[in-house]
């Protein structure tokens, strides 16, 4: 399970997170919702120590991610190797796919646990091949992503994650940049992982979906979690006034 | 005497220089592609090794490239290295254009898109297969053009080394006219092998930037 | 090692000055050949065209010692004492002037198609048209690849060095034939070069700057 305490995260002297608090258990999907600019995507970048934050701890399993204390020293983040090991056990999914242009949809997916967990190479082909089959792009396996359509290429960028075997998964927007026609694709991926187990955290505008998938949402605004609870409770009967506004806005 | 005629009897020498001219060029195009991309690394490293880089690149981008050609010739028999010219030579040209490949490769750089370097953290690679995996390989291929315009330069600065007593095609040229008082002939022909050397080296470069698939 | 003869660095300065005269002589000849050749790349005949192309096309895929060669070897009638001389100022203006040339019809393809428009719609005669609107345009387009130019050019003349043009590289390859004291010549060379082209660069960018604030040129493509 993953423990976020006391998240603080400042750009210059502006606060983006304002110490968040969120347990998510094993098995557990969380959607983050709230409009633009108030840190959940932030949040999910902090989670993968893609940005560094100021103040407050992650923990996964017990085991405390990305900073250390100690009396003598204080807060320091660990070192650099340290760092790849734990994001080892993340996979993070971009709103703008990120796949490395200069390979081929195998090569993307593959590239992660050949040089990072050292798994030899006809393991992580095999490993490689079974997950594009999970995302239906087993017929893709030599394509370059700039041959395929955002929808196929978010799912190439999905199955690059699965391949570090991660314990938590973490979207970001996964959908928003896609044609409309081409979200459901991507969406029916996502839905199939709940099978799986495995730890979700989704950043989504996508309310409808959140509904469906997640097991409790979370609203952030201004860098806290104003309100987190089941999606019946969170979108049917919302407490906070500026969450109320919020999800009119979306209607 | 005709124009086949001369070919027919000095065809050989031609040949001969055409040989060393190209297997020079080779070399060296191929070692300053490879010493750019380690200064492009040197540069990425830190902002020490950044500086020292800039250093090296602004000395060798305001100086003519003899100078290294004699530094090596010279210098390097004094301090108990009596290499072949033509290695004094082809290291000096590897020196100079290395130079110029490191601030091409530079430029390619931008073009890659930073949310990339987001990716392989994401995915836990570390910064040496970052460079090797996901970095050079696109900075490359987006150099290919200019890569090409700078071997270019390099193909025809490799005359320079008939300074040096490197017999090669500009050597041969000089050999022949001083040989048989024939300059036209003796450096008409040297001058369409250069165009030729060129002209192929130009057509490699864009069928290498056409032959890459995936962009 | 052998000592550094006393006097070489006077004698390698004499020899920047005439590196630098003839890269000022080359600049200006080549600059000149350049406009002239620069217009024939714009003519309404494709032949014409082709003859831009053909020139430019041999002189880029030339080296410039080939060039320099032939003609020092070609003019036999030339004299012993200036031959030298005149054959690497002439191949050097040609050469450099192929360059100069590609810049200033990039310079003319860079200007916008509405600026051209303009121009015409004004109805100005073709020489106020050049004078007013496509040289300070061109000029705009110009300035940072021209200075470029020039710093190639003052390297390229130690290309002369090797038709034993005396001047910088010359004057050094002689001391260190004599003397051994390779090193320290070479990087007294070295500095005096980099001095020259570093020099120039520098003077490049002030005056860009300098027009940019005077309003002449305006912002960059």
């Amino acid at each position: 399970m993953i423990q976020i305490r006391g998240l603080r995260k400042w750009f210059g002297s502006l606060p983006v997170l304002r110490g968040v608090d969120l347990d998510i258990a094993d098995g557990e999907v969380v959607a983050l919702i709230g409009r633009s600019g108030c840190g959940k995507t932030t949040l999910l970048r902090c989670i993968n120590f893609l940005e560094e934050y100021d103040g407050g701890d992650i923990r996964l399993d017990g085991e405390a991610l990305w900073y250390r204390d100690d009396a003598a020293r204080g807060r320091r983040r660990v070192s650099e190797a340290e760092a790849r090991r734990m994001r080892q056990t993340m996979g993070i999914v971009f709103q703008q796919y990120n796949l490395f242009p200069h390979m081929t949809v195998l090569e993307n997916v593959v590239l992660g646990p050949r040089f990072s967990q050292h798994v030899p190479a006809a393991e992580a082909e095999a490993l490689g091949r079974r997950l594009l089959t999970r995302v239906g792009l087993d017929a893709k396996i030599s394509a370059y992503p700039a041959q395929l359509s955002g929808g196929q290429q978010q799912r190439v960028a999905i199955a690059r994650a699965l391949a570090m075997r991660p314990k938590i998964l973490l979207f970001d927007e996964v959908t928003s940049a896609l044609d409309p026609e081409l979200v459901g694709e991507v969406e029916d991926v996502i839905r199939a992982l709940l099978s799986d187990r495995i730890m979700m955290v989704l950043v989504t505008h996508a309310l409808g979906f959140a509904r469906e998938i997640a097991h409790r949402i979370a609203y952030l605004a201004e860098g806290t979690i104003v309100e987190l609870g089941t999606p019946a409770e969170i979108l049917d009967r919302p407490k906070d006034p500026t969450l109320k506004e919020f999800l009119r806005r979306m209607r | 005497m005709t124009f086949a005629r001369w070919i027919a009897i000095y065809g050989p020498t031609y040949v001969t220089g055409l040989g060393w001219t190209a297997m020079t060029a080779l070399g060296a195009a191929l070692g300053a592609i490879g010493w750019g991309c380690v200064l492009l690394l040197l540069r990425l490293s830190g902002p020490g090794p950044a500086r020292a880089v800039d250093a090296y690149v602004q000395l060798f981008r305001n100086t003519p490239v003899l100078l290294p050609i004699y530094l090596l010739y010279f210098g390097l028999p004094l301090v108990g290295l009596p290499w072949p010219a033509v290695i004094c030579g082809g290291l000096a040209l590897v020196l100079q254009n290395g130079a110029y490949v490191a601030e091409i490769l530079r430029g390619g750089l931008k073009a890659i898109d930073r949310v990339q370097f987001d990716a392989a953290r994401s995915i836990g690679l570390s910064p040496w297969n970052t460079f090797r995996k996901v970095l050079l390989p696109q900075v490359l291929v987006y150099s290919i053009p200019s890569l090409g315009n700078q071997v270019v330069l390099l193909v025809k600065d490799t005359s320079l080394l008939s300074a040096i007593t490197v017999t090669e095609l500009t050597m041969q040229a000089k050999l022949l006219t001083e040989q048989t008082g024939a300059a036209y002939e003796a450096f008409v022909v040297v001058a369409l092998l250069y165009l030729l050397l060129v002209s192929a080296t130009e057509i490699t470069f864009r069928a290498a930037h056409r032959a890459v698939r995936w962009h | 090692m052998g000592g550094v003869p006393p006097g070489s660095f006077a004698l390698l300065l004499h020899g920047a000055a005439v590196s630098l005269l003839l890269a000022a002589v080359a600049i200006a000849g080549g600059t000149v050949f350049a406009i002239a050749l620069a217009t024939l790349a714009f003519s309404r005949l494709a032949v014409v065209r082709a003859v831009y192309g053909l020139y430019v096309y041999v002189v880029r895929g030339t080296p410039l010692l080939v060039l320099a060669l032939l003609v020092f070897y070609a003019l036999p009638a030339l004299d012993l004492r200036t031959g030298p001389y005149i054959a690497g100022t002439l191949v050097l203006v040609l050469y450099v002037g192929a360059l100069f040339a590609e810049v200033f019809r990039g310079g003319v393809l860079a200007i916008p198609r509405p600026q051209w428009e303009s121009a015409r719609s004004l109805g100005l005669p073709p020489f106020a048209k050049f004078r007013k609107v496509i040289a300070p345009l061109v000029t705009r387009y110009t300035l940072p690849p021209y200075v470029n130019v020039c710093v190639m050019t003052v390297k390229a003349s130690s290309v002369l060095s090797i038709i034993s043009v005396w001047e910088l590289t010359l004057a050094a390859r002689e001391i260190i034939e004599r003397t051994f004291a390779v090193f320290t010549i070479l990087g007294m060379a070295a500095a005096l070069y980099f001095v020259m082209c570093f020099g120039l660069d520098r003077l490049g960018r002030r005056l860009e700057r300098h027009l940019l604030r005077r309003g002449f040129v305006g912002e960059r493509a």
